[in-house]
C-alpha cells in the first residue's frame, strides 16, 4: 500500500510538471544576441570589459521597455559564451550560439585568433557576426557574414603619415619595432609603405628593429638621432615604449615621438613618466575630454565598474549599436530566424554615416571593414590622453 | 575449512544501497551490446519526439548536452530538464536493459561465433549509428563528438609514452601543431589555394588525398620525434622531459616565424574535410592499432623498460630501440590527430600549441588512467565532456576541473582505470557465461 501511494504520488506529480510546463505563461517575445569573450584565459580584462559593455547595453535598452523594430518592442537576452581565449572554444562558443541559443547576432570574439575561425562558422552557418576589435584582415575577408568595429593596420599606418605631415611637415621619419611580434612588424610595414608614397623613397632614414624582451635600445636609438631623423614612429606595447621613450630622450633625441593604438593602456604614464608627455599616437578613442554619447558611456561604466573603459569597452558598444541600428534598419522580427538573419546582415552592409562612440562607420557592400576615422591624441603635461585630432580615410 | 561464503543470499540492505545493488545486478548482465541497443533507442527516440517533448517541458530547445548547460544557466529549468533526461536517456537505456539483456547475450554469443573482427565491426557500426543519430539533432553536438575523438587519439598517444613507457615526454603539443601544419599545407596548397598554392586539383579528389596527408603529417611530427630521441635517449630520468619541452617551444616559434604560413596570425582556409565518419574511422583506427601495440612483445618490453631498463636490458630487451621506436610512434599518432583537429577547427596558429595545451593533455592521460587503452578514452571522454558542461561557470569552471583533478589523484594515484588491459573478446562477449553454454549448444537456426 505505502509503495503504491509513493509512485501515485510521483506520477502525480510528473504529470503536474508536464502540465505546467505547457500551459505556462508563453514566452515574451525577445532578440537573442550572442557574446562570444574570453572571460578566462591569457585576456580576461578584455573578456571584463566585453562583458560590462555588453551588459550595460542591454539593461539599457530593457529598462528603456526594449528594442523597437517595426513599431513594435523586444526584450534583449544576452548569451554570453566564455571562449577561454582559445581558437577551439571560440568554435564551439559560436556553433552552440548558432544552432543551440539561436541567436541573431553575435558580437565577438575580440582577439583575431579566435575572431578568425569563428568568423568561418558564422560564415558557413549565415548568422551575422561583429568582431569589435579584431584587426586581422583574414577575419572578414571573403566572408560577408562578418563585420568588424574597428580599422585595421593597413588604415592606421597612413593615417600615422598623413597625419605627421600634416600637422609638423617633417620629411624625414625613423621607424623602431619589433621584428619578432606580428602586430609591430605589421604596422612599421604599412607606415614606411605609406610614407615612402608621401615623401619618396629614402625618406625613412632610419628602420631599425630588436626582438621581442629586449630593454636596451641605444645602439638602434643612436642610430636613429645620428639619422638626422625629425620624429621616431614606435609601434610598440606600452612597457617597451617607456623604456624607448626615456632612452631616446637620454640619447638626446629631441624630436616627437609617435605611435599606435598599443599604446593606449592605463599603465603607460606610471611607467614612462614625463619622457611620454607631448607624445602622440592614434587610437579608437580618447577618454578624456570626451564629449556627448561617449562621455556619457565613459561616466555610466566609471559610475559602475570604477575605472575608465579602455578601447576594447568603447568598441564593444559600438558593436552593440551597430547590431541594433542593422536590426531597426531591418523594419521587422518575423520570427524564421534563417530569415531574420539575413535581414540583419544585408541592413548591416548598407550601414551608413553611423556615430558611434570611437567615431563615424560606414560599411561599403562586399567588405566588412567599416570605413571610420583613427583618433590623434596627445599626451598631456598631466599625463592625460588627450583629444589632438581626428585622421579620416 | 570454512565453507564459502554463498553470494546468493541477498544480506540484508536498505533504501539506495539496495537500490543500488539492484542496478549494479541487473546491469552486470548487460553485454556492451545491450547497451548500444539501449542508447540507439533512446537517440531514435530523441529525434522522433525531443523537440515537441522539450517544448512541453518549456524547454525552448532540446537540451544539447543532457541540459547541464541550461540547468547551470537557469536553475529553474532544472526540473524539466531532468525530466526531459529521465523520458529521453534514462527510461528507454533501463527498459532495455531490463528487457533485451537476454537477447543481447544471445546475440553477442552468436556473433562472437564468427571471427572477432566480425563482431568487433558490427559493434562499431552500432556505435557509429548511436553517435550519428545523437549528433544529428545539434551541429554543436557534432563538434564536441569531433574535438572528444581527436582528444582520445591524443591522449592515447600519450599515454604510450607517459604511461606505458613511463617517460615523461613534453613535446606532444609540438607534434600536434607539426602534423596540423603538414596537412593544413597540403589541403590548402592542393585544394583553396591563396597564399600557398601549388597545383589546384578538383574537389572530388579531396577525400581521398586527406589520409594521405593526416600520414605524412604523422611521418613528420614522428620525424620531430626523432630530433628529440636521439639526444635524449642517451641519458636517463629527467632529461627527456626538459628536451621535449624545449623542442615544444622550438615548434612554437618556428611556426611564429614562418611568414609564408601566416606567422603569428595563424593559417585558415582548410578545407571541411574532418567529417564526423572520418574522424571516427581514424580514432578506430587508433584505438585498434595502439591497442595491438601495446598488447604485442614490444608492448612487454616496454612494461619492462619502465619498470626496470638495466633488467630489461638484462633480459635481452634491445632497451634502446623499443624507446625510439615506442616515441617515434606516439608522435605519428600525435600528428595525425593534429591534422584532423586542424581540419575540424579549420585554423590553426602558433599559440594553440602552447603550454596550455600541454597541460590540458597532460590532464586527460592522468585523469583516465596510465598504462590503459580504456583509461586513456574515459579521460578524454570525461575531460571534454566536463569543460564543455561546465563553460557557463566560466572561472568556477577553472576551480572546479583542477579540483577534481586533485582528488582522482588522491584516491587514485594513477588514474580512474589505470593498468587495466583492453581486452576485445572480454568487452564484446555475453555476459551470462552460465548460459552460454546453452546457447552455444542450440543449433544455428539457417
Amino acid at each position: 500500500m505505502e509503495r503504491k501511494s509513493k509512485y501515485l504520488v510521483i506520477s502525480i506529480l510528473m504529470i503536474c510538471a508536464i502540465l505546467l510546463g505547457a500551459c505556462g505563461p508563453a514566452a515574451p517575445q525577445t532578440i537573442k544576441i550572442g557574446v562570444n569573450a574570453p572571460i578566462t584565459g591569457d585576456i580576461p580584462k578584455v573578456g571584463e570589459g566585453t562583458k560590462f559593455a555588453a551588459e550595460m547595453w542591454a539593461e539599457d535598452i530593457n529598462a528603456a521597455g526594449g528594442l523597437e523594430i517595426g513599431g513594435k518592442k523586444y526584450q534583449v537576452e544576452l548569451i554570453i559564451e566564455d571562449n577561454e581565449s582559445k581558437a577551439e572554444s571560440a568554435v564551439a562558443a559560436n556553433t552552440k550560439m548558432i544552432t543551440q541559443d539561436e541567436v541573431l547576432i553575435i558580437i565577438g570574439p575580440q582577439a583575431s585568433k579566435q575572431a578568425v575561425p569563428a568568423g568561418q562558422v558564422a560564415n558557413d552557418n549565415k548568422t551575422p557576426m561583429i568582431s569589435p576589435w579584431s584587426t586581422n584582415p583574414n577575419t572578414t575577408l571573403n566572408r560577408p557574414w562578418v563585420f568588424r568595429a574597428c580599422f585595421l593596420d593597413d588604415f592606421q599606418g597612413p593615417a600615422v603619415a598623413n597625419f605627421v605631415t600634416e600637422e609638423f611637415g617633417f620629411t624625414k621619419a625613423a621607424v623602431l619595432y619589433d621584428i619578432a611580434s606580428d602586430y609591430p612588424k605589421g604596422l612599421a610595414e604599412f607606415f614606411k609603405k605609406a610614407w615612402e608614397g608621401l615623401h619618396g623613397a629614402g625618406s625613412v632614414v632610419a628602420y631599425e628593429s630588436f626582438t621581442t624582451k629586449d630593454t636596451d635600445f641605444s645602439a638602434q636609438l643612436t642610430k636613429i638621432r645620428d639619422s638626422g631623423a625629425e620624429f621616431l614612429f614606435t609601434p610598440q606595447y606600452y612597457n617597451e615604449v617607456a623604456l624607448i621613450a626615456q632612452q631616446a630622450h637620454q640619447l638626446g633625441f629631441t624630436g616627437p615621438i609617435v605611435g599606435s593604438d598599443s599604446w593606449g593602456s592605463a599603465e603607460l604614464i606610471p611607467l614612462c613618466g614625463e619622457d611620454c608627455y607631448g607624445a602622440f599616437f592614434t587610437t579608437h578613442y580618447a577618454a578624456a575630454g570626451a564629449t556627448g554619447a561617449t562621455k556619457a558611456f565613459i561616466d555610466a561604466y566609471n559610475a559602475k565598474h570604477g575605472y575608465i573603459p579602455d578601447d576594447v569597452a568603447a568598441l564593444t558598444w559600438d558593436a552593440f549599436n551597430l547590431a541594433k541600428k542593422a536590426m531597426e534598419d531591418c523594419g521587422k522580427i518575423t520570427g524564421d530566424i534563417a530569415a531574420d538573419r539575413a535581414c540583419v546582415k544585408d541592413a548591416l552592409s548598407k550601414v551608413t554615416g553611423f556615430e558611434g562612440i570611437t567615431g563615424t562607420m560606414t560599411f561599403t557592400p562586399g567588405s566588412g571593414d567599416p570605413s571610420k576615422c583613427a583618433v590623434i591624441v596627445k599626451i598631456s603635461d598631466k599625463g592625460e590622453f588627450t583629444f589632438y585630432k581626428q585622421s579620416c580615410p | 575449512m570454512k565453507p564459502p561464503i554463498d553470494n546468493s543470499t541477498p544480506t540484508p540492505r536498505k533504501g539506495i544501497r539496495r537500490l543500488w545493488h539492484s542496478f549494479r545486478q541487473l546491469f552486470a548482465q548487460t553485454p556492451l551490446l545491450g547497451w548500444l541497443f539501449g542508447f540507439l533507442l533512446a537517440s531514435i527516440l530523441e529525434n522522433l519526439i525531443g523537440y515537441p517533448l522539450a517544448r512541453v517541458l518549456g524547454l525552448s530547445k532540446i537540451p544539447v548536452l543532457f541540459g547541464v548547460d541550461i540547468a547551470l544557466k537557469t536553475p529553474l529549468l532544472l526540473p524539466a530538464t531532468l525530466l526531459y533526461d529521465l523520458i529521453i536517456y534514462i527510461i528507454p537505456l533501463f527498459l532495455t536493459v531490463r528487457y533485451l539483456t537476454p537477447f543481447a547475450n544471445r546475440l553477442a554469443a552468436w556473433l562472437l561465433r564468427a571471427p572477432m573482427w566480425v563482431s568487433a565491426l558490427i559493434h562499431m557500426a552500432l556505435l557509429f549509428l548511436v553517435l550519428y543519430l545523437w549528433t544529428g539533432i545539434n551541429d554543436y553536438r557534432v563538434l564536441v563528438a569531433k574535438l572528444m575523438m581527436v582528444s582520445i587519439i591524443i591522449t592515447l598517444s600519450l599515454n604510450v609514452v607517459n604511461g606505458y613507457m613511463g617517460e615523461f615526454s613534453c613535446s606532444h603539443p609540438g607534434f600536434i601543431a607539426l602534423g596540423a601544419y603538414i596537412a593544413s599545407i597540403i589541403t590548402v596548397g592542393f585544394f583553396v589555394g591563396g597564399n600557398l598554392k601549388f597545383v589546384i586539383l578538383p574537389a572530388y579528389l579531396a577525400p581521398l588525398v586527406f589520409p594521405l596527408a593526416l600520414i605524412l603529417g604523422g611521418v613528420v611530427a614522428a620525424l620531430g620525434a626523432l630530433l628529440v630521441a636521439i639526444p635524449s635517449f642517451r641519458t636517463r630520468g629527467d632529461y627527456l622531459a626538459i628536451i621535449s619541452l624545449a623542442f615544444m617551444f622550438i615548434v612554437k616559434s618556428m611556426f611564429e616565424n614562418l611568414e609564408i604560413l601566416g606567422g603569428a596570425r595563424g593559417f585558415g582556409d582548410q578545407p571541411n574535410l574532418a567529417t564526423l565518419p572520418v574522424v571516427f574511422i581514424w580514432t578506430m583506427l587508433c584505438i585498434w592499432i595502439i591497442n595491438n601495440f601495446v598488447q604485442s612483445t614490444m608492448g612487454k618490453a616496454l612494461n619492462a623498460v619502465r619498470d626496470n631498463e638495466l633488467a630489461a636490458d638484462a633480459m635481452t630487451v634491445d632497451t634502446r630501440k623499443t624507446k625510439m621506436v615506442t616515441f617515434l610512434f606516439a608522435a605519428f599518432w600525435a600528428g595525425i590527430a593534429g591534422g584532423l583537429l586542424a581540419h575540424v577547427i579549420r585554423y590553426v596558429n602558433p599559440g594553440t600549441f602552447g603550454l596550455q595545451k600541454l597541460a590540458e593533455v597532460l590532464a586527460m592521460v592522468y585523469f583516465g588512467g596510465l598504462n590503459s587503452v580504456i583509461g586513456s578514452i574515459v579521460g578524454a571522454i570525461g575531460y571534454n565532456l566536463l569543460s564543455e558542461m561546465l563553460r557557463p561557470l566560466e572561472l568556477i569552471k577553472w576551480l572546479i576541473i583542477p579540483l577534481l583533478l586533485i582528488l582522482v589523484m588522491i584516491f587514485r594515484p594513477t588514474g580512474l582505470i589505470a593498468f587495466r588491459e583492453f581486452d576485445l573478446h572480454k568487452i564484446l562477449q555475453p555476459k551470462i557465461p552460465a548460459k552460454m553454454e546453452e546457447v552455444e549448444n542450440v543449433p544455428p537456426s539457417s
